[in-house]
């Protein structure tokens, strides 16, 4: 698996959802349920997935599909 | 009831909320007596609450003035509403301005974001003594409430506030949702006690809850297991919060793990961790671990609050006072509610249970008479802190799809096994939409067929 794919595939999992639904409006402002509760699953499965641990600032930021990219890419993971 | 005329009479601040906004005990004494006004009478109105100012000043004047409230969540889902409404006919809703378009009835006043509808429905008879309902937790579809006296209200009041201590310079955190018990609970006892009520409506992962904390300087701040997961998660026990003394904890047992970290967290920062136990029937609290011995009796639910007293009795309903006997615990106090509601009808209904409630739980005592819960004899999860009744979930399955399932499952994962692959999806959907749980807090999956021992009953624990 590549790692765009298995960016997507916590996605996928953690959001019960299809891969052709992830994109730039994929946000937690969009996403039904995209709460604490999705929130904790996703930070915890990308740090499980890329065995990266993400700072506090981090997790709270991750917000979105794409602001991810951008927070996991800090950590060393290269798309 | 809950104000307190030296807390009015000095004009001390009640509640704020994320946006600084405030409200004084005299705003919410002045604001009880407004909204009586509109109403005029003792009857019954639907709050669908948020933590906000306009939800809370709501509670406060119903109870106040001795009108009786259901406490629900803006998202309970549409079918679950539209039964409640149905069974219950409420006289008026109070609701966030936002809902109103959602409904028929009539608008009569606003304040504070909130508006209050007339319905045209006549409320049922109410007990004289009945001050609050409140969802059985389980967000399962149930239209059954939980009965509350005036008298449970203030005996959580009087006694969480001897449990923690509070005074009338407390600022406690309120992020659990008022229609959930031990959210209620918070709210009620600090303003009992004349302390100022942080009000938080959002979700923890948010960077403004963590910045609403700090500068508000919370001095106590109550959470469920799940709320100390994303705490821990984000370091939590590494930040410097100074005026931070109190850390509770409620809604099902902590893992281990975090019960240490938060425990040895509040021993070296001089705080204290109280671990409590509760449930809806019994006003939230019924009972805590002294914080001293946090590290000592870990996993602990300690002992009864004060007025109130926890004991076990065996299949015969004798007492049993050995240690380590695994048995039903029983709890009895002045928090004990009157009973359940299944219909408007029964709001007449006078106290069913005389101060005494068998929790569903089975515990043991140790040597000290420190409690440990064990198992539990009811069929229900706690899931994300949402009491779900396995009963309940296969009955709804069964009444809109007529299959039969079975549901088991633990605290951290609920089964739902099904004998038609086919349906899994459909019926995982139809969960979520349900219950509102993360989807991941279950599973459904296939069995051949159910199991059942030789007399036909459902056999649970086969897995």
């Amino acid at each position: 698996m590549s790692v765009s794919e298995k960016y997507n595939s916590v996605f996928i999992s953690v959001f019960n959802v299809e891969a052709s639904v992830l994109g730039h409006d994929f946000t937690s402002d969009t996403v039904d349920n995209w709460d604490s509760i999705t929130q904790l699953s996703l930070v915890t499965a990308m740090e499980d997935t890329f065995d990266i641990m993400l700072d506090p600032e981090d997790i709270l930021n991750f917000k979105s599909y794409l602001a991810g990219k951008d927070i996991v890419a800090k950590y060393g993971v290269t798309f | 009831m809950l104000l307190q005329a030296a807390f009015i009479k000095d004009n001390s601040t009640a509640l704020i909320d994320v946006e600084g906004n405030t409200l004084s005990y005299k705003d919410l004494f002045d604001f009880s007596k407004l909204f009586y006004s509109q109403i005029n009478k003792r009857t019954l109105i639907f709050i669908f609450s948020e933590n906000t100012l306009g939800s809370v000043a709501g509670y406060v004047a119903a109870l106040e003035t001795k009108i009786v409230p259901l406490l629900l969540n803006t998202g309970t889902e549409e079918t679950l509403r539209e039964a409640l409404i149905l069974k219950y006919q409420p006289e008026y809703f109070w609701l966030p301005e936002s809902m109103t378009s959602e409904f028929d009835g009539e608008v009569i006043f606003k304040a504070y974001g909130y508006v209050l509808l007339k319905t045209g429905l006549n409320a049922p008879l109410l007990y004289e003594d009945l001050s609050l309902l409140l969802p059985t937790s389980g967000s399962t579809g149930s239209p059954k409430l939980v009965r509350h006296s005036y008298n449970n209200i203030l005996a959580n009041a009087r006694n969480v506030g001897k449990v923690f201590e509070i005074t009338s310079s407390d600022r406690a955190l309120a992020m659990l949702p008022m229609y959930y018990t031990m959210g209620l609970s918070v709210i009620t006892s600090y303003l009992y006690g004349g302390a100022t009520v942080l009000l938080f409506n959002g979700s923890l992962t948010d960077a403004v809850f963590w910045k609403f904390l700090k500068t508000q300087q919370a001095t106590i701040l109550t959470g469920v297991p799940y709320s100390f997961e994303i705490l821990s998660k984000l370091r939590f026990t590494r930040m410097d919060l100074p005026d931070l003394k109190i850390i509770t904890q409620g809604g099902g047992k902590l893992n281990p793990t975090l019960f240490n970290e938060f425990a040895d967290y509040a021993t070296r920062t001089g705080k204290k961790f109280i671990a409590t136990y509760g449930q809806t029937e019994g006003t939230a609290r019924m009972a805590y671990l002294p914080a001293e011995f946090a590290q000592s009796k870990v996993g602990s639910i300690g002992k009864a609050i004060p007025e109130g007293r926890l004991y076990l009795v065996d299949e015969n309903g004798e007492e049993i006072t050995q240690a380590d006997t695994p048995a039903e615990m029983v709890y009895s106090g002045p928090n004990v509610t009157l009973g359940y509601a299944y219909s408007g009808d029964d709001l007449c209904k006078t106290d069913e249970r005389a101060g005494v409630l068998p929790t569903g739980d089975i515990a043991i005592t140790d040597a000290d008479g420190f409690f440990y819960i064990v198992g539990r004899i009811s069929r229900f999860l706690k899931l994300y802190g949402l009491r779900i009744g396995l009963d309940d979930i296969e009955q709804l399955i069964l009444q809109t799809f007529g299959v039969e399932t079975v549901c088991t499952g633990t605290d951290e994962k609920m089964k739902i096994y099904i004998t038609n692959q086919e349906m899994i999806a459909v019926i995982t959907d139809f969960v979520i939409q349900k219950t509102g749980l993360y989807h991941q807090a279950f599973e459904v999956l296939f069995i051949p067929q159910i199991p059942r021992n030789e007399v036909g009953k459902v056999i649970y624990n086969f897995e």
